[in-house]
């Protein structure tokens, strides 16, 4: 039984990932990531010398004296903040085109059929698109950790914390896709509320200016409910950036509470997906 | 003896989310398909067909009722393992190969790797795709698509096959190909349920048939019985006046076609004193046959005396 469950799992991520690669911008992510790693071996000189770096060069200009360690966390900051924006942004809109397809008619009748339980077709399909992107930014931030570790020394491990949080954060919004793909069948309303979120997010994070800002009791609750409520993805932002360049963290809330949102949402997928009729 | 398919009291009505609006697309139907039957399920568009195969494998909820596979209700993931199904309007991934796709399909059902690689090209084979499977199914014909979905529904070696219109786009070659491999699966025990339209091909090869129409069971029976007629058809040639005549009297009907003499006998002891009084005569007797009824007669009666 346990082996069977685990054929299934394995069967069910494999085919995310066929599907996903044939669609050519999963193929594009990757090229962009092979890119900035072959960017960054060949065309970054460093020369360290004691701890120091004495020259950086990129595409010949040359700069000097700077504090190694310093240097390399803003780099991993930078590329971190990239993905954390423009990556996610980019992981959403693929990864709301890849979930709603299983559900069309005519495909998902026969994965119903099958001697396996709806829960278990979900999470599969939902575990597989998480590994997708997962696999793409560990690809991309490991490769570049090595690189710069090789040519500077410098192995701060925050940088790949912040990728764990960038997978941590694209997991929670894939479950409001994979929720709205259930519900409605739509690749576009999916998309659009994960943006949704997304957008508010900064807004939101800034809850005690607008309270401040708020005159009626009833407008501040609303945006405390909307600020606890939602994935905190602003401030998971600030706290992966605290991650890289070392700074403490001094609060995880962000954290379990956009992770209670998660498993909420999946839950709510997860019983819509159950009750439907296809 | 538990039967391969059993429902009791099977209702399935959809409700418009806007307006209300109901359709009782499956309306209390109980049927009971035997272990090692070739079933047919018929009905006129709409009658609810794909919607009762559909609540029979789990892809929809029954409103009320109870369907089940080898006695174990069907909406418990272990009853479906024993079943493979080719749905109507299928639309298969077209990124899989022919190959990825029973891959994908047989893992499912929970076979191991090792069983998958001897399993796929076998019935790549017996479907007569052996040269197609490293091609993506967007690149397959209808009938190709078929053919792989079929494939794919016995992967696993199912103990019943629910197949919904499966010679649906597939050329009269391919239809007899298909035919032949259900005969063998049917010699092998295998339970066959099959929704079709095509009268002619239920006909040779069901051994039951269920009439459904507007969600409710029309007729039932063994194929035998339904088109069995009750009358006995008597053709004889160069018959004299005199004859004729007094078969008349005893006839329900006669009908003269192209020299030929065609008498309709109730009863068998009737239609064989026909046959002794002609031979005494010195008539060629041309044909002595019991009626049928082909099942298309049956069914276009039966849809129409709803
Ligand atoms: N998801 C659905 N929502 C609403 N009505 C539906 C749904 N599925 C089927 N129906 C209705 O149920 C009835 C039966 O449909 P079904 O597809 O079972 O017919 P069928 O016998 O398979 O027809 P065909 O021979 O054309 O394949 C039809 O009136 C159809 O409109
Ligand atoms: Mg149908």
């Amino acid at each position: 039984m346990n082996s069977k469950t685990g054929i299934v799992t394995w069967a069910l991520v494999r085919d995310t990932f066929r599907e996903a690669f044939a669609r050519k911008i999963f193929w594009g992510f990757f090229g962009c990531s092979t890119a900035l790693i072959l960017f960054f071996i060949f065309i970054m000189k460093i020369d360290v010398v004691e701890g120091a770096v004495a020259t950086v060069s990129l595409f010949g200009n040359t700069t000097r004296g700077h504090d190694v360690q310093r240097l390399v966390r803003q780099a991993h900051a930078g590329i971190a903040a990239f993905l954390y924006t423009a990556g996610m942004f980019l992981a959403v809109f693929a990864s709301a085109g890849l979930i709603p397809t299983v559900f069309e008619p005519g495909r998902i009748e026969l994965l119903l059929s099958k001697p396996v339980e709806r829960y278990h077709i979900l999470l599969g399909r939902y575990l597989g698109n998480v590994l997708v992107i997962a696999a793409n930014v560990f690809y991309l931030v490991l490769g570049v950790w090595i690189i710069f570790g090789v040519k500077t020394a410098v192995w701060t491990p925050g940088f790949l914390w912040s990728s764990v949080i960038i997978v941590f954060v694209f997991s929670v919004l894939l479950t409001v896709v994979l929720l709205i793909a259930v519900v409605w069948e739509s690749a576009v309303v999916a998309m659009m509320v994960a943006f949704a979120i997304m957008f508010m997010s900064p807004i939101l994070a800034q809850q005690s200016l607008l309270e401040r800002l708020l005159t009626s009791e009833w407008s501040r609750n609303t945006i405390r409910v909307l600020y606890y409520a939602l994935p905190k993805i602003f401030d998971l932002g600030r706290l992966a950036r605290a991650l890289v360049l070392g700074d403490p963290v001094i609060d995880w809330m962000p954290v379990w509470s956009s992770a209670l949102f998660g498993l909420v949402t999946l839950s709510g997928s997860l019983y819509a997906f159950g009750r439907r009729d296809y | 003896m538990t039967c391969a398919v059993e429902t009791k009291g099977l209702i399935k009505i959809f409700r418009n989310r806007w307006t209300g609006k109901e359709v009782r697309a499956v309306d209390g139907i109980s049927l009971n398909v035997e272990h090692g039957s070739t079933f047919g399920l018929l009905g006129p568009n709409g009658a609810g067909k794909t919607t009762f195969v559909k609540l029979l494998l789990s892809c929809a909820h029954p409103t009320a009722g109870r369907a089940m596979i080898f006695g174990r209700d069907s909406r418990e993931s272990e009853a479906r393992r024993p079943a493979g199904y080719l749905p109507e309007n299928h639309r298969f991934p077209t990124y899989m190969t022919g190959h990825g796709m029973l891959d994908f399909y047989g893992a499912l059902s929970g076979m191991d790797a090792t069983a998958l690689r001897k399993r796929i090209p076998e019935l790549l084979a017996t479907v007569g795709l052996a040269e197609w499977g490293a091609v993506r199914l967007g690149k397959y014909s209808k009938g190709m698509l078929q053919r792989v979905g079929l494939a794919q529904a016995l992967m696993h070696a199912p103990s019943l096959l629910v197949l919904d219109e499966p010679t649906d786009g597939v050329d009269p070659i391919g239809r007899r190909q298909i035919r032949d491999i259900l005969q063998s699966l049917e010699q092998q025990g295998v339970t066959i349920f099959l929704n079709s339209h095509l009268l002619a091909e239920v006909e040779l090869f069901c051994r039951d048939v269920a009439i459904i129409h507007r969600g409710k069971v029309a007729l039932e029976g063994r194929v035998k019985d339904l088109t069995a007629g009750s009358g006995y058809r008597v053709e004889a040639e160069s018959v004299p006046e005199r004859l004729q005549k007094e078969l008349r009297t005893k006839a329900k009907s006669v009908a003269e076609r192209n020299g030929h003499i065609e008498f309709l006998f109730g009863s068998r002891d009737e239609a064989n004193q026909a046959l002794d009084l002609l031979r005494a005569g010195g008539c060629a007797i041309e044909t002595m046959a019991r009626t049928s009824s082909t099942l298309e007669d049956v069914f276009v009666k039966t849809v129409n005396e709803q």
